[in-house]
């Protein structure tokens, strides 16, 4: 290097730099970053390929693995593509439990960004909280569906398991929990003056540019745009029930961090008004409970768990398109699904959220300094396998 | 704007100290500690010899084909045709329980054991005869304590030992 040249080339990654593995080549003039580009990739697992080898029903574990955080987006997002081809409806009560699974999975997955950023720009504890807090949101979801993160729960025409005995009572305790810890989360972490050094006025996103790029989730409410798809096109049971579309003015990492944070508070307002109204009756579409055999049909009605009829082993879907969309922990998640009739889908587009955010780096970063890359990566609350798919 | 600086410094220093010397721990103590999980967790998966049918829609279900139908040598013999049961592979299994969701007998059963540890290979692929012994007991080097996971308005979660 000669002293002419006074930009540096910094390769960051691509053995997992934060959240995944994905490499950011920087193009450094001292300590103020020119170029940015992230180099994307590194763990491309081709579900959308793999989607056309395997049955309808083999797709629902297929689609919830790129996003270890927010899987129930994609879950509910698939299925409902699927449920337009076959021209089902599931009946009002899983309409609500896909609604209480999907804010469960809202809340821990943003524990799940921000503890990430937290650990990213230096403050261990905010981590270590984060993922605390996940735990008792991920006691619930285990309990309702019987798996941690990859709950496969909603399937074509309902969901798999009914509200198990006592819920209501574990699910007010842990939005209680999460009220009362909230202040705290404020004191040490959000109104820290370290914090908010590190994040007041990084990686500005003017209201124009984030319409123009395209971007999505918490990252485009942050920057005054207030969209969101729960509102725009309702689904599940989200007409039915009141809450906000929370957005920021500021645009910066902070204000990104704080439509989180309210989001979750509105999460949990949600919570409470879908353990109200949920109506009883059936979980499963009629058409398909009538083909599971009747002893079986009463052990479903005793258990509240949900026995498959046999079609669901070689589910045929009509031939045609269907379009799905479902408003993530990280924004907003589409499905496109494409069926010639036959087991499996004949082309099948999985957009994530994290793609669409990617071109956020590039566009953020110029100008910045080195420092302020982790706090304006975890402020983006990227997930590099949800974004290679 | 100095003073509500060191105001808010305050403040984040006495709350970490509060829960420094509050004992608010999260942490389950694994292996000391093991976790009982609730009804219905999707563990291994126990499989019913008798009351089968042979059915093959747990193969056929099965998303990442750990599930698979297994030529069962005695039963064929007997028969003098082939006869098939199914078997499951751990080093593919991946609990979605679909397959237990639909087998229409319900000869196959959730467990709540959730140690998929072996030493071998070989060891984690479980055609029928194996399949029909059950699941394997996990081993400790000194017996852990068992804890259930309970919800808590002020510490969010707690372990509690059961009996």
């Amino acid at each position: 290097m000669s002293l002419e040249e006074r930009e540096l080339e910094v390769l960051i990654g691509p053995q997992h730099p934060a959240s995944g593995h994905m490499r950011l080549v920087a193009k450094i003039d001292g300590d103020i970053v020119v170029e940015l580009r992230p180099n994307i990739g590194y763990v491309h697992r081709s579900v959308e390929k793999l989607a056309e080898v395997k049955k309808y029903l083999q797709i629902i574990p297929l689609v919830e693995r790129p996003s270890l955080a927010d899987t129930t987006a994609n879950n509910l997002a698939y299925v409902m593509a699927v449920e337009k081809l076959l021209g089902i409806e599931p009946p009002p009560r899983a309409q609500y439990l896909r609604t209480l699974l999907a804010e469960i999975n809202r809340i821990h997955s943003h524990f799940y960004g921000m503890g990430i950023h937290g650990v990213m720009i230096g403050s261990s504890t905010a981590y270590m909280w984060c993922f605390g807090d996940r735990e008792p949101l991920i006691e619930l979801a285990q309990e309702l569906t019987g798996a941690r993160l990859t709950y496969s729960y909603i399937v074509p025409g309902g969901v798999r398991r009914d509200l198990p005995q006592g819920f209501e009572d574990k699910v007010e305790k842990v939005m209680r929990y999460l009220e009362n810890r909230m202040p705290d989360y404020f004191d040490l972490y959000f109104n820290n003056p370290v914090t908010r050094a590190r994040l007041e006025g990084v990686g500005v996103l003017t209201k124009e540019d984030a319409i123009k790029l395209g971007v999505t989730g918490p990252n485009l409410r942050a920057s005054g745009v207030p969209y969101d798809v729960r509102k725009a096109e309702p689904y599940a049971a989200y007409p039915e029930l009141d809450f906000d579309v929370i957005t920021e003015e500021a645009g910066d990492a902070f204000a990104r961090v704080m439509v989180r944070v309210r989001e979750i508070q509105e999460s949990i307002k949600i919570i409470r008004q879908v353990l109200k109204k949920i109506p009883d009756g059936p979980i499963l579409n009629e058409k398909y409970m009538k083909m599971i055999p009747p002893n079986l049909r009463k052990q479903v009605e005793e258990t509240g768990h949900i026995k498959f009829p046999g079609v669901f082993a070689n589910l045929r879907v009509p031939a045609g398109e269907a379009v799905a969309r479902v408003e993530g922990g990280r924004g907003e998640v589409v499905f496109h699904i494409v069926s010639d009739g036959k087991m499996s889908p004949y082309r099948m587009r999985m957009v994530t959220p994290s793609f669409r955010n990617v071109i956020l780096f590039e566009h953020l970063t110029k100008g910045a300094r080195v420092a302020d890359i982790p706090a304006i990566y975890g402020s983006l609350d990227y997930f590099p396998p949800e974004a290679d798919r | 704007m100095a003073v509500e600086r060191t105001i808010r410094h305050i403040k984040a220093l006495a709350t970490g100290a509060k829960y420094m010397l509050g004992g608010h721990r999260l942490t389950l103590m694994y292996p000391d500690d093991i976790q009982e999980f609730p009804d219905g967790y999707r563990g291994m998966i126990e499989y019913d010899w008798d009351t089968c049918i042979k059915c093959g829609l747990c193969a056929m279900v099965c998303p990442a084909d750990a599930m698979k139908m297994y030529v069962s040598k005695e039963e064929s013999e007997e028969g003098k045709r082939p006869v098939r049961r199914p078997g499951i592979n751990y080093t593919r299994c991946i609990f979605c329980g679909f397959c237990v969701d639909i087998c229409p007998t319900n000869s196959l059963k959730f467990t709540k054991v959730h140690d998929v540890a072996f030493y071998t290979f070989e060891e984690q692929i479980y055609p029928p005869e194996r399949f029909r012994e059950g699941i394997p007991k996990p081993q400790y080097d000194k017996e852990p304590r068992r804890v259930r996971a309970v919800l808590d308005e002020k510490r969010g979660i707690r372990y509690e030992p059961v009996e």
